[in-house]
């Protein structure tokens, strides 16, 4: 819209000629958020590039600009050397070479992997007519080719797990060989195995010239796989540097500085049964026993897809249990649903992975957010007691500082992904619930948010709360639980006692007799 | 964002109420108005069950046949007497009532697209009025409303505009005040995660789908009362009146948005429109894609508005 004087060269990269990707000056507000602000950015064909900074440091938002997906208010952007500011259509950046992978998934869920795969381009007859039983096997041919073997080009995407899904998107991204690829938290759903199958790729792809971007919040994936770090804070570009240590990056990202990655575990489990499972079915879990203490944290490990999301469902009552027995507190109890959960006698919360498509009503303001679970307690007669609901909302934001000194009118969706996670935690501390089940609640959050997070699971534990910990991150399981169950294929493999320290000995027991290593 | 639309909205009404108003000296009358208000509230009943439902993105197309239904039960078992009026008016209500929850019962627990559900029921609903009333040929058919009701609309200040502004103290009371009202935009805005929150998402949606029902029967009383006399098709122009006073009071249509004091405000922009299109005399074809024109406009100025957002 805004033209501006055509800057000198960008702070971060001098020769603007030879290089893939190039944005100086860029602005870019939502409603009165300012997303960038005078931001740039560069990098070379044949470099991977990583873009490291907190959730709201503008790292999307840049990306999406870059792949023309929104246009900036201001600045420009080039693509080897040609100014594209103007055009704001991603097929066009495609034309370019430009391919991207988003962190909200993209995949059409009622399409069929092959189809989603080749929605672009499928197979044609004589006529222009797409050749419908053509698709799967030219799918499967993508598929081998990239090495993926393990998900069927007939499956519906809706009936893949997430991990898979992520791989299905950036097969489709890889595909076209791109010669500039840009990835949003590509690994943040992935397994392991697939994260050094999907590093693989991009060195193949930088060693073949290509400029491959990608953000992540692991910074050992950052350091393993990135030739150069570009660190971005509040919308702008902080630095660019060839080496960077994590404390370094840390204290670049948030302007603070952190001690340890992970907290100590200071306090002890008491003796007393919080939650006692036996013989549990449900989805994918075949007979699950263990029993969870008060002020434990219990950590569940294994590979990806062995039952830890059918566990935390089942325990919530959000899925069927088919057989077993959950006692709370010892004596049996019966859940049906979360309502069933949550309710006083049970006192059970479970905060989930995917916070906007299961946590948040994002257009709803941070208080209604907040206050959704435990809306009867604060009502007389069904009348929402206003005053009441604005106090204890207060008190815990200040608590959890979430967004510190804003208006909790303010919709969920204007605040950065930490403080999100932060209003989610929040809503289910307000049920006080006595046994609390993370899912994943680190995914995708900043280091400083990361580390907030891991502070408060350990407060609540020193508080009497059972915790069941589930992370993508065996790290985190690794340092933060005193105690650690091994899923494999619906069942306990192994208990580990905590704190483990080291990662690999929960990936060694995950794939431990007969499992394809 | 949903209170700029009730703004909006409210600015509609205003702005062709003056364009009326200088073009056609009296269009702006209080004689004018007041029919203009009387004629938009029956709109504004049905609008107030039909936003209920779009709120959780849901729909009632069985709206037409349940008012026609509701009208001619409350003249056959009144029999336009006063005494049965009472009794009468509940089994009104109680029919909507009644094909409300069925609605509720079959998008909640058995998974049938709203749409399907309800398109069925008005269907059932046809039937099922004109079977039993005999195509409105049965003895007690040429029955008129009770005179008390036929009350409703004497006077400079017709008791039927006191009974609107219930109706809009209610929805107002209800979706911001209550739980109940909570719990309905959270569905609205994501039902899995109110779900995950505690929400009975089922219960919630029977409730609403019930009370769009309870309406639509209002509606039918509040126009046989007006006419005098049920006929066939009675409820005809009310789907479409319903839709469109809750798309131009800026309800979102995808759910989770909006306030009924705009769909007061919808359906009273709607009747000016109506007016407004026949003091130009626009024949009535005219005015029905005018309407529909109107209503793609808005659609299209809400959806720039999330677009700069």
């Amino acid at each position: 819209m805004t033209e501006t004087s055509s800057m000198a060269p960008a702070q971060a990269e001098p020769g603007s000629e030879t290089l893939a990707v190039r944005a100086s000056g860029v602005d870019r507000a939502f409603g009165g958020v300012q997303a960038l602000r005078d931001a740039s950015f560069a990098a070379r064909p044949g470099e991977i590039h990583a873009l490291a900074g907190e959730n709201g440091a503008g790292k999307s938002t840049l990306i999406k600009v870059l792949c023309g997906l929104i246009k900036a208010d201001k600045g420009t952007v080039e693509i080897f050397g040609t100014e594209v500011s103007r055009v704001v259509e991603p097929a066009a950046r495609r034309r370019m070479g430009v391919a991207t992978a988003f962190q909200e998934l993209s995949l059409l869920p009622d399409l069929t992997v092959a189809e989603n795969l080749l929605l672009q381009d499928p197979p044609r007859g004589r006529l222009g007519l797409v050749q419908r039983r053509r698709l799967a096997p030219a799918a499967e041919e993508i598929l081998n080719r990239y090495g993926v073997d393990d998900i069927d080009p007939r499956a519906t995407a809706a009936d893949l797990s997430v991990a898979q899904r992520q791989v299905v998107e950036l097969v489709r991204v890889l595909a076209g060989e791109p010669r500039v690829v840009i990835l949003d938290e590509p690994t943040a759903a992935l397994a392991d195995r697939q994260v050094d199958w999907l590093a693989g790729h991009m060195r193949r792809l930088r060693d073949a010239g290509s400029c491959v971007i990608f953000t992540s919040h692991r910074w050992r994936e950052i350091e393993s796989l990135a030739d150069r770090v570009t660190v971005f804070r509040n919308g702008t570009h902080v630095a660019t540097r060839d080496t960077l240590s994590e404390a370094e990056a840390v204290t670049l990202m948030s302007g603070r500085s952190f001690a340890g990655a992970y907290p100590q575990i200071t306090t002890e489990p008491t003796d007393d049964n919080a939650l006692s499972v036996t013989n549990l079915h449900s989805g994918r879990l075949a007979g699950v026993d263990f029993d969870l203490r008060r002020g434990e944290i219990l950590g569940v490990g294994g590979l990806a897809g062995q039952g830890q999301r059918d566990l935390f469902l089942s325990l919530f009552g959000a899925q069927r249990v088919r057989r077993g027995t959950i006692a709370v507190d010892g004596k049996a109890v019966t859940i049906r649903s979360p309502k069933d959960a949550i309710r006083a006698g049970v006192g059970i919360a479970y905060v989930p992975e995917d916070r906007k498509a299961e946590g948040l009503f994002l257009p709803l303001s941070i208080r209604d957010n907040i206050a959704a679970a435990t809306l009867s307690r604060r009502a007389t007669a069904g009348f929402v007691n206003r005053g009441k609901e604005r106090a204890v909302v207060k008190s815990i934001v200040d608590q959890l500082n979430i967004g510190a000194g804003r208006s909790t009118n303010r919709a969920a969706d204007t605040l950065s992904g930490g403080n999100q996670q932060k209003v989610v935690m929040a809503r289910w501390l307000l049920t006080e619930a006595r046994i609390l089940l993370l899912f994943d609640v680190t995914r995708g959050v900043d280091a400083a948010t990361k580390h907030d997070i891991y502070e408060l699971v350990g407060t609540l534990a020193a508080q009497g709360r059972a915790i069941l910990y589930y992370s993508s991150e065996t790290e985190e399981i690794a340092h933060l639980c005193h105690r650690v169950l091994v899923l494999r294929e619906g069942r306990v493999a192994a208990e580990l006692a905590g704190p483990v320290g080291d990662a690999e000995r929960i990936v060694a027991a995950s794939i431990k007799e007969g499992q394809d290593a | 964002m949903s209170s700029r639309r009730v703004l909006y909205a409210l600015g509609g009404t205003v702005a062709v109420l003056l364009v009326g108003a200088i073009l056609h000296p009296g269009f702006a009358s209080w004689s004018s108005l007041r029919v203009m208000l009387v004629v938009a509230s029956f709109t504004g009943f049905v609008a107030a069950g039909q936003m209920l439902v779009v709120l959780v993105g849901g729909i009632d197309l069985s709206i037409p046949w349940v008012l026609n239904g509701a009208a001619i039960v409350l003249t056959t078992s009144s029999l336009g007497q006063t005494s049965r009026a009472p009794l009468a008016i509940l089994l009104a209500l109680g029919v909507g009532a009644l094909v409300g929850l069925g609605n509720g019962m079959g998008v909640a627990w058995l998974g049938v697209p709203a749409v399907v559900m309800t398109l069925g029921m008005n269907g059932v609903m046809q039937g099922l009025t004109l079977g039993l009333s005999k195509g409105l040929t049965c003895a007690s058919c040429g029955s008129y409303a009770p005179e008390p009701l036929r009350g409703l609309f004497d006077g400079a200040l017709p008791a039927q505009l006191f009974l609107w502004a219930g109706v809009g103290l209610f929805m107002t009371v209800l979706l911001t005040l209550t739980t109940f009202g909570r719990r309905v935009y959270a569905v609205g805005v994501n039902p899995r995660a109110a779900f995950l929150s505690g929400v009975g998402v089922r219960g919630v949606t029977v409730a609403l789908y019930t009370l769009s029902g309870v309406f639509a029967a209002l509606a039918g009383i509040a126009l046989v009362a007006y006419g005098g006399q049920p006929s066939l098709g009675l409820g005809d122009p009310y789907l479409f009146e319903s839709i469109a006073a809750v798309v131009v009071g800026g309800v979102s249509i995808l759910g989770g948005r909006g306030h009924y004091l705009g769909v007061i405000a919808g359906s009273l922009t709607l009747v000016a429109v109506t007016t407004f299109l026949q003091a130009q005399r626009v024949p009535e074809y005219g005015r029905l894609m005018i309407y529909g024109l109107v209503i793609l406009a808005i659609l299209f100025a809400y959806g720039r508005e999330k677009a700069h957002d």
